[in-house]
């Protein structure tokens, strides 16, 4: 009966603006993407996909973002769970500082990276013991793995942060100590929650363009992964590349957010 | 030298406070701490398992200086409210998590299990996650997790407060049977006066982080000593002047009301009346009986207390408090503005000073 009622009563102007916003603008978003999706035909699509160009942008891609996820999980974890159990001089510096990346370009964060490992500062140090990061393919990982780290920290941070404390106390109780109560306790707690910002991880991981641009250099078929091919191909006017790379980043990020809606049950 | 013995415990952690707490406890005590919410019994709890480190002060059990001990070298173990059972492991997993630091062999674990679930009948539920049980029993779960491991102290914070009457009756039977049985010393935190009365053998009052008041239940119930204990622990406060002694009874003026109490005291000597709401009987006509005092007052206010009646009386410019069942107030017909009379024994009017 209630629901009924409710149902007939006459909607206030502002549900009607708000929700007619919502409805606006998410289609026009939606349009958006469908364009991306119907503008090529599918013979084009199936032969730029298996070019030589996009099959290595594609594998470069994929081994660069997951080697540079499994380094962001493997330093996000500790760093997270530091700032959410433990007191210490500087905690309040270092959250600001992991903050910061998320307010400021990536361009900004590849310019500061080139220089960090450039000719300047360690470059020569690196090079003397072989290793080379400016245009090269460990630039990649480096430049993916600082423009990701601060978001996996955040969202790794507040798994933590759900967790009762207790639970914790509870084990140390039982004679475990912080590590075996780590192991036991926090991490199979905070498994979800992890397994999704490993996929938000890895999608950042894969969309990072501007650092990866100025740090690894947008080299042909050197350091060339998909938003650096669909950047290259926009250059040379070869839009057909250029889309099928879009489509393909738009699908992994697709994926993304499925998978984490699902073990995140949605939260937003 | 006590079993458990807590000294001038300080600690500030912001909402809560300790100041200068002190504890005694002997070996199988059941040591009841109550006190209004926000008076710090918890922290101490906290405290004394290690959770904290205290700013000042030292925690002595069994006569080893455990203060800076890491909480895995205690043996204490606690039990929450919201029961803290790991939701990853089902319940037999909970349990035996528990002991797997004390013993290696699995038989052994498992036999241990079995036991204690038992005791406290989870003995069906040991495959079942957390998830998945009543209040009741998480909180059984709960309770058998901390005394599987033998603790040398077993510490329960409000354990029952989220429990309907019912399953908080049957609970305190349970833990009492399975305290006994696993001999084990308690600090149980609560502010439910049943679980004091049910189980505790001593009760500390606690207060914005200090003790008021300690001692065994009886004591503490029937002769609150300072005004706050009396006030918390729900009884009759008057304050008044001793008008004379009539024979071994102590005659005193306190707010306008001729009160006889059994205990002794000076003539013009300033105190205070602790009456027991329990210890009133209410009833529509001044009646002949062996209790000393009547006093006429007119009811302002029935009001419902879990399952009692809780019924004000106003008697000049005081008012007292009563405590009686639904039926009796049905049989009363008490409401609000009727005329009654208030009747207690002389031994039930403390002095307090």
């Amino acid at each position: 009966m209630r629901c009924l009622k409710s149902r007939s009563v006459n909607h206030s102007w502002f549900r009607t603006f708000t929700v007619g916003i919502a409805c606006t603008f998410t289609f026009l978003l939606f349009m958006t993407i469908g364009t991306l999706l119907f503008v090529l035909k599918p013979s084009d699509l199936l032969s730029s996909l298996l070019s030589e160009e996009m099959l290595y942008s594609m594998k470069l891609s994929m081994l660069t973002s997951s080697a540079s996820t499994i380094s962001v999980m493997c330093c996000s974890i500790p760093t997270a769970y530091a700032l959410s159990r433990f007191s210490f001089p500087g905690k309040s510096v270092i959250k600001t500082v992991l903050g910061l990346p998320m307010a400021f370009p990536e361009l900004v964060m590849g310019l500061a990276l080139l220089l960090l490992f450039g000719q300047g500062f360690l470059g020569p140090y690196l090079e003397a013991l072989g290793i080379k990061v400016t245009f090269s393919k460990l630039g990649i990982i480096i430049a993916q793995f600082f423009v990701a780290f601060p978001y996996a920290v955040r969202v790794i941070y507040s798994t933590f942060e759900d967790i009762n404390p207790r639970y914790e106390q509870v084990s140390r109780s039982f004679g475990y100590g912080e590590f075996e109560t780590f192991r036991h306790v926090t991490l199979p707690m905070a498994r979800s929650g992890l397994f999704a910002s490993g996929v938000i991880t890895f999608a950042r991981c894969i969309g990072a363009f501007g650092a990866v641009l100025v740090l690894a250099g947008g080299s042909y078929m050197h350091t060339e992964v998909l938003p650096v091919t669909l950047y290259l191909n926009i250059s040379y006017g070869n839009l057909e590349m250029a889309i099928t790379s879009g489509i393909l980043l738009m699908g992994i990020a697709f994926l993304a957010i499925l998978s984490f809606e699902k073990f995140e049950g949605g939260r937003m | 030298m006590s079993f458990l013995e807590v000294r001038d415990l300080c600690l500030d952690v912001g909402d809560f406070e300790l100041s200068g707490i002190g504890l005694k406890a002997e070996k199988g005590d059941y040591l009841a701490l109550i006190g209004p919410t926000g008076s710090g019994k918890s922290l101490l709890l906290e405290t004394i398992i290690g959770f904290y480190g205290p700013e000042k002060g030292r925690i002595i059990l069994e006569g080893k200086d455990i203060t800076n001990f890491p909480p895995d070298m205690r043996q204490i173990s606690i039990v929450y409210q919201d029961h803290v059972l790991f939701p990853h492991m089902d319940i037999f997993e909970n349990i035996a998590y528990a002991l797997r630091k004390k013993l290696r062999d699995k038989k052994q674990i498992e036999a241990e299990v079995k036991q204690i679930a038992g005791v406290l009948g989870i003995g069906e539920l040991l495959h079942r996650k957390p998830a998945t049980l009543s209040g009741g029993e998480k909180q059984r779960a709960a309770i058998a997790r901390s005394l599987v491991v033998r603790p040398k102290l077993l510490l329960l914070d409000e354990p029952f407060s989220a429990l309907d009457a019912r399953t908080k009756e049957k609970l305190r039977e349970m833990l009492k049977k399975a305290i006994n049985e696993y001999s084990t010393t308690v600090l149980h935190v609560t502010h439910d006066f049943e679980d004091v009365w049910a189980l505790a053998n001593r009760v500390v009052v606690i207060r914005k982080g200090e003790v008021m008041q300690a001692g065994d239940p009886e004591s503490v119930f029937k002769r609150p000593s300072p005004d706050f204990v009396a006030e918390f622990l729900g009884t009759n406060v008057l304050k008044g002047c001793v008008k004379a002694l009539e024979g071994k009874l102590t005659v005193v003026e306190a707010e306008g009301m001729k009160i006889y109490s059994s205990d002794p005291a000076e003539p013009g000597e300033g105190v205070t009346v602790s009456i027991r709401p329990e210890e009133i009987i209410l009833a529509r006509e001044a009646l002949e009986s062996s209790a000393r005092n009547t006093v006429q007052g007119r009811v302002s206010g029935v009001f419902k207390k879990e399952h009692l009646v809780v019924v004000e009386v106003e008697i000049g410019n005081a008012e007292i408090k009563a405590v009686i069942t639904p039926t009796s107030c049905e049989m009363l017909g008490l409401e609000p503005g009727r005329e009654i009379y208030a009747v207690f024994k002389a031994s039930n009017a403390r002095i307090i000073r």
